[in-house]
């Protein structure tokens, strides 16, 4: 009886084991790691990340990626972040709403992840408490205008007086208006120089400043604010992707472009009239500042600590990847160990330079820098005065009662010098 | 299968059950019918369970995730094409804010139904957060006098949120449906290793039912007992338990592709209530069956135990027989 029981038992105990490991190993495989980001590359920038960043990390670290890009990300963030979901890593563009997140105890310093001292301080810049909490993935320059090969001043000068020379997009989905926004944040900087420019991207001058005032009313008459419709009509609804579309017209639709470097790589129409760049400072009115430079950058920050997180931190600010990223988007990294090689076009060498040009004064772009419920309103206000350019008055007054509401994050520095 | 050659007195020595030349063969062949037994008992319920599992084990988060989850996505999709059409309506409208609404409990409902995993939940948070803005675009819009450039301003703006290729709402959601609707098929297709399986376990069946009646007209012959209880009993279990688990599984695998088929159409509208509730009719009862998984276990151990109890007598007959 005894030999009988413990052979059942026996086989019955090696069965149920046998099919339970069955099962479960079915379902483990698959399973890998994942490590989530959240960016706003969609379209052609989400494909070249994916091949260029995403796909290499993947294959050498086996780390799924799950890539979620969208036009409207601060939204997403902020709804991930209140549902207690954030993603492990984001990649925003900034610096004023990831200081509020920082503020927040949401985001995790990044102290021994990333190497700082090859961003320079004003690209990984330690907050209050001592701690950096991001890194540019890739940067831009804003101060420059576009223009058609064989251009001359004379004739960009003609243009530059026409509004209708100017290729212009307000559309850009959930952040439409952004490009107002740069233009205004530009004409500030030229005019008046980084002094106020920090003194207002800080939050410490008035919307109602006769500087501020100054450059939004220069902006209007650059682009016939109020005048024609029909020209409004195309400002105000046309994508910025597609706004230089009309370059390769015959005759051209428009001449000049005030838009950050990465338009020109973005753009099929730039890269079919072979666009070069001057600075904006050569065509803004009343300029006045020296070698001053609105910059933009993609800056990635973790909110999540995850091992296959701090990977992909430490991979991202690793050269590889940022020389990677920089050549698929013809970017530029403000890493010093991934500069691009001296060959390659003149104009991508030049902007490369001045992004790291240590006489030149960057300043981080305004709107990027305050604070989020501001940054959304000046991108709506900068819409508005277009339409309306008699509202300026009370535009100015909005954004200036959000500028003084309590309990924002500003940020005390975005040029990383003030001559 | 050899009979043997000799009466019952001539068994071997306890635990050889080899026979010596010109000796009898009844307690050898008595020792290979039994692991013979035990070991096609064992295979059986093995595939059987694997080949069970296969069909019902995607019974249930079929019925509790992807089949709710294409519904969902076919919700919220005509929800937006809905509020599309009343976006340019004059003033803010009722009807407006009710279907945004819908299509943002939509997207929730199919979050709650864990579409796609992690992934998938990510890309549903950037959905419900993008028909957030879309609503705020088209609220923006509405504000403006009829007529003025800002109000087709802002709807263009609400337009390419909603519909921009790739990156729009419609786009995010009808990727998603695109991944719900592979999942429905995988978990409702019966594809080669499921065949393979039921083959394998028909097979096994078929074997085992035949070593049982060779089993027990062996033991007639040799011991001249007409029926051997433990063995008949474990043949009935056999043909009963088989019985019941192709029943079930050609009831649940109906009921899978009836679902599969309602959610291959596009639905709108009244379609849509019609294909929930004909969806929870087809995968009715659907969990009750995949928890019968763990009776084939049992059931396969009650098979071999029957195996044992009726050979076993006769084993230790020859074991324990004076020589």
């Amino acid at each position: 009886m005894r030999g009988r029981a413990r052979t059942v038992t026996v086989v019955a105990s090696c069965l149920v084991l046998l099919a339970a490991a069955v099962v479960l190993g079915v379902r483990a495989l698959g399973r890998e790691p994942t490590v989530t980001l959240l960016a706003n590359w969609t379209g052609d920038d989400e494909r070249n990340l994916r091949q260029a960043v995403i796909e290499p990390f993947e294959r050498k670290y086996h780390v799924h990626v799950d890539y979620q890009g969208s036009s409207a990300e601060s939204q997403v963030l902020g709804a991930d972040v209140e549902a207690g979901t954030p993603p492990d890593v984001v990649v925003l563009t900034g610096p004023g709403e990831l200081a509020d997140y920082a503020g927040q105890k949401q985001l995790q310093p990044l102290d021994g992840l990333i190497p700082r001292e090859d961003f320079g301080a004003s690209w990984a810049t330690p907050l209050a408490d001592g701690h950096v909490y991001w890194f540019p993935l890739k940067a831009d320059l804003k101060s420059i205008v576009w223009y058609p090969a064989g251009t001359s001043e004379a004739e960009r000068r003609r243009a530059r007086d026409d509004p209708a020379q100017w290729c212009v997009g307000m559309g850009s989905g959930a952040t439409s208006g952004w490009p107002g926004t740069d233009w205004i944040e530009d004409i500030l900087l030229q005019q008046h120089g980084p002094g106020v420019y920090q003194s207002w991207a800080g939050g410490r001058l008035s919307w109602r400043s006769p500087q501020v005032r100054r450059a939004w009313t220069t902006w209007g008459r650059l682009m016939g604010a109020g005048t024609s419709s029909s020209l409004l009509r195309r400002t105000l609804q046309t994508g910025y992707a597609e706004a230089s579309a009309p370059v390769t017209a015959t005759p051209r639709g428009c001449t000049l472009e005030h838009q950050a470097s990465f338009i020109r790589t973005q753009s099929t129409a730039w890269n079919q009239v072979d666009g070069r760049y001057a600075p904006s400072s050569e065509l803004i009115p009343g300029s006045t500042a020296d070698d001053s430079w609105e910059v933009s950058g993609d800056l990635v920050a973790l909110l999540h600590t995850t091992p296959q997180a701090r990977q992909l931190i430490r991979y991202l600010s690793s050269p590889t990847a940022q020389r990677a990223w920089a050549t698929a988007e013809s970017a530029f990294s403000v890493d010093t160990r991934a500069q691009p090689t001296t060959t390659g076009p003149t104009w991508h060498h030049t902007l490369a330079t001045t992004l790291l040009s240590p006489s030149a004064t960057h300043c981080f772009d305004a709107s990027d820098a305050m604070p989020p419920t501001i940054r959304d309103a000046f991108a709506e206000a900068a819409i508005d005065y277009l339409a309306h350019p008699g509202h300026l008055d009370s535009l100015l007054t909005t954004l200036d009662t959000l500028r003084q509401a309590p309990g924002q994050t500003w940020l005390p520095a975005v040029c990383d010098r003030v001559p | 299968m050899s009979a043997g050659t000799d009466t019952v007195s001539d068994g071997p020595p306890r635990g050889r059950p080899r026979p010596v030349e010109g000796g009898s063969t009844t307690a050898h062949d008595l020792a290979v019918r039994h692991r013979l037994l035990l070991v096609l008992s064992g295979l059986l319920t093995l595939s059987l369970f694997l080949s069970y599992e296969g069909v019902h084990g995607d019974a249930n988060p079929l019925r509790t995730s992807s089949a709710p989850a294409v519904l969902s996505i076919d919700t919220a999709l005509y929800a937006l094409g809905q509020a599309e059409r009343d976006a340019g309506a004059a003033t803010p409208t009722s009807d407006f804010q009710k279907q945004i609404s819908v299509a943002a409990q939509s997207v929730a409902a199919a979050a709650g139904d864990d579409v796609g995993g992690a992934s998938g939940r990510q890309a549903l948070q950037t959905v419900a957060a993008l028909i957030t803005v879309y609503a705020v675009k088209v609220q923006q819009a509405q504000l403006q006098p009829e007529g003025d450039v800002l109000r087709q301003a802002y709807l263009s703006y609400a337009t390419s949120i909603l519909s921009d290729p790739g990156s729009g709402i419609l786009a995010r959601l009808k990727v998603l449906q695109e991944q719900q609707r592979a999942a429905v098929h995988r978990q409702t297709s019966f594809g080669p290793l499921l065949w393979s399986g039921w083959a394998a376990t028909l097979l096994l069946a078929l074997a085992l039912a035949g070593c049982l009646l060779e089993t027990q007209l062996f033991l007639r012959r040799r011991f001249r007992r007409r029926y051997n209880r433990g063995l008949l009993a474990a043949g009935a279990l056999l043909a009963a338990g088989l019985a019941v688990t192709l029943l079930f599984t050609v009831w649940t695998h109906a009921g899978m592709t009836d679902t599969r088929r309602l959610l291959d159409r596009p639905l709108a509208g009244r379609q849509l209530t019609d294909a929930g509730r004909a969806t929870a009719a087809y995968l009715a009862d659907t969990g009750l069956r995949a928890s019968a998984a763990g009776w084939i276990l049992i059931g396969g151990i009650l098979v071999m135990a029957l195996a044992e109890t009726g050979l076993r007598r006769h084993i230790d007959e020859y074991r324990f027989r004076p020589r």
